[in-house]
């Protein structure tokens, strides 16, 4: 892999509390899933980033690689991989997720 | 494209005993609400669970007759 864009990547991932790779923007998702797990952070009320990745290939290349996960979008929350809403929709209704995220954002960014 | 028979043969490739149950989520054959119940998901984090079926879709999703599916996982003791 790129070692290059590997080390961007991870400086990207360290540096947003709640980071989603998806297809699209978050004013213009261009795809259904990326726009629901927009709707769904949006729903908990936490800024969030999207990184649009649909054009680019090396770096979703890249991405599959690190998480050994194949699919858009992913999310990472606190510079930890958690998949897709598949994977965060449990957790909310488990109630694992809102400590989670309020533990992010006592802490300062890294 | 690809038929609900078709993702179901590519899951129980590697999960044999996986009951699976299939709808199609946009009428296009290519993204399905899939969930999948399976004693191989035993001691297995959601996050691995859902890694064992995208690598059992694999050649699917890299062709690109499968796009995207919304993924539920089960062990059979929760029903």
């Amino acid at each position: 892999m790129n070692e290059d864009l590997k080390a961007r990547i991870q400086d990207e991932i360290e540096n947003h509390k709640i980071l989603v790779y998806g297809k699209g923007t978050k004013d213009a998702p261009r795809c259904g899933f990326t726009m629901e797990t927009i709707a769904f952070f949006n729903q908990l009320g936490y800024p969030f980033e999207v990184v649009d990745v649909l054009e680019d290939m090396p770096k979703r290349q890249a991405l599959s690689e690190i998480t050994d996960w194949p699919t858009l979008p992913k999310v990472f929350i606190n510079g930890t991989f958690y998949g897709d809403t598949d994977i965060l929709e449990p957790m909310l209704e488990r109630g694992e997720l809102q400590p989670l995220l309020e533990s992010t954002f006592k802490t300062p960014a890294r | 494209m690809i038929t609900p028979v078709e993702l179901t043969a590519l899951i129980r490739r590697a999960l044999p005993d996986a009951h699976v149950e299939i709808s199609d989520r946009t009428g296009t054959h290519d993204h399905y609400d899939v969930k999948v119940i399976s004693k191989g998901f035993a001691g297995l984090a959601p996050l691995d669970r859902h890694r064992l079926v995208y690598k059992a879709l694999d050649e699917a999703l890299k062709d690109g007759r499968l796009h995207a599916i919304e993924l539920t996982t089960q062990t059979p003791d929760v029903m």
